[in-house]
């Protein structure tokens, strides 16, 4: 008698040890978990300590409530300028109703990236390449409207949505390369023809001036002479025989000269000096 | 039965559970813990207690124990922490209104603190409400919060 009520005693035993093993929940910070009562939804739990009847509740799904990274594969996009980049994402998703999250999706992890995967895609298709790199604030406020209401039903909230890096294809790379060496081999053709034309308009400045001063030059040589002249005559004032006695110097001077160059040894002499030099006076000794 | 268990023998074993505890973290062995802390100091009162009776007492006072601590002091512990509890950390929180709903556009609020990350945020309304009103979030969806005019 005592012997099986030792067994019945220890098989209670067991019965609540298993029972409150069953029972008690510890919900760590960050987690919540999905009561199913009987196969039904039944509640949330959060955080801390918690007894749920045993044998009839059951934890179905423990999900995490802190922010899920979510990485969007790296997919081809043709933007608005026939551009072929290749751009991958990364998505930060916040389960804020476990319940939806676990009965509205299969999987709601796969279905989101899929949704991002095709609403950048139309997003990016839309823009011009140098907008898809520029207008990040953009294509995260329009994806997240565009997915918005697709992901209510889920109780899953999209945080934030970040282009990790746009890749042109190889032959865009070319062709960008391309231009920029044109851009560049331009602004040097520019910069060559800008010096060439300033210098060009410098030196015909620098004619012009020089011309100019000729000019003056010669009026002031011109000018100097007719003073010259004028003096002479005043002094001369008809007398015949200074000015004679002038050119024949000159004259006399001018055939020393010739005897001494060193190209030519022959001297012409005229036989009378003083009608040579009168024929040079010409008619002003008339 | 040869082995005669004494009141000191459930002393041990209740301190041993309680040392267990802590390496078992489920917050269950300590119940029965304290269960034999209790069988040991009836023991002590009645050494003729038999064994059935001494392992049903501690069966029973462990789950005592438990009912004891979800009905009276699991209430007093409060959450110390919102974080990571993404609609707790929001609901109830106010914002502004600067955008109005126009029919099958959603307004727009602005919350003087980031909620999850933004500080704006499309809202549904169901009743009406006009620019610079005061707004309480009540649940998210999607994107959009789904908000009441107090």
């Amino acid at each position: 008698m005592i012997f099986n009520g030792m067994i019945v005693s220890v098989v209670f035993l067991l019965l609540v040890l298993v029972t409150i093993f069953m029972g008690v929940n510890i919900v760590p910070q960050g987690t919540k978990y999905v009561i199913q009562r009987l196969g039904k939804y039944s509640r949330t739990l959060g955080p801390g300590l918690h007894f749920v009847i045993p044998y009839i509740d059951m934890v179905a799904y423990k999900i995490t409530t802190k922010d899920i990274v979510l990485d969007i594969p790296s997919q081809e996009v043709i933007t608005r300028d026939n551009a072929v980049i290749i751009a991958n994402a990364v998505a930060y998703i916040n389960i804020v109703s476990p319940e939806k999250a676990v009965y509205g999706i299969e999987n709601y992890g796969v279905a989101i990236q899929t949704l991002v995967q095709t609403s950048l895609r139309s997003i990016i298709g839309e823009m011009d390449l140098d907008d898809a790199l520029s207008s990040r604030d953009a294509i995260k406020a329009k994806l997240k409207g565009s997915i918005s209401d697709d992901i209510a039903d889920w109780g899953i909230t999209l945080k934030t949505v970040e282009i990790q890096d746009i890749n042109p294809s190889l032959t865009m790379q070319k062709a960008m390369e391309e231009q920029a060496a044109a851009e560049r081999s331009r602004r040097a053709t520019v910069t060559r023809a800008d010096g060439e034309k300033a210098a060009a308009i410098l030196e015909a400045e620098g004619r012009l001036e020089a011309s100019r001063r000729d000019a003056e030059a010669q009026v002031v040589l011109a000018t100097a002479s007719q003073t010259a002249i004028e003096k002479v005559s005043q002094a001369v004032q008809g007398q015949e025989l200074p000015v004679m006695y002038l050119l024949g110097e000159r004259y006399v001077e001018a055939i020393k000269d010739m005897s001494t160059s060193a190209n030519s040894k022959l001297v012409v002499l005229p036989g009378d000096i003083p009608a040579a030099v009168r024929s040079l006076m010409g008619s002003m000794m008339k | 039965m040869e082995f005669d268990l004494q009141y000191w023998h459930w002393l041990v074993f209740g301190m041993i559970l309680l040392m267990v505890e802590i390496f078992l973290t489920s917050f269950t062995v300590f119940w029965f813990g304290l269960g034999a802390l209790v069988v040991s100091a009836v023991l002590a009162f009645f050494p003729a207690l038999s064994h059935p009776w001494q392992v049903g007492l501690w069966a029973i006072s462990s789950v005592l124990f438990t009912l004891l601590w979800f009905r009276y002091f699991k209430p007093m512990m409060r959450d110390k922490s919102k974080a990571g509890n993404a609609s707790e950390a929001i609901k109830g929180e106010s914002g502004l209104v600067i955008a109005v709903p126009v029919g099958d556009k959603r307004g727009v609020a602005r919350f003087t603190t980031p909620l999850m990350g933004d500080d704006e945020w499309p809202f549904i309304c169901q009743s009406d409400v006009a620019i610079g009103d005061r707004i309480f979030v009540l649940e998210m969806s999607g994107n959009t919060l789904i908000v009441e005019k107090r």
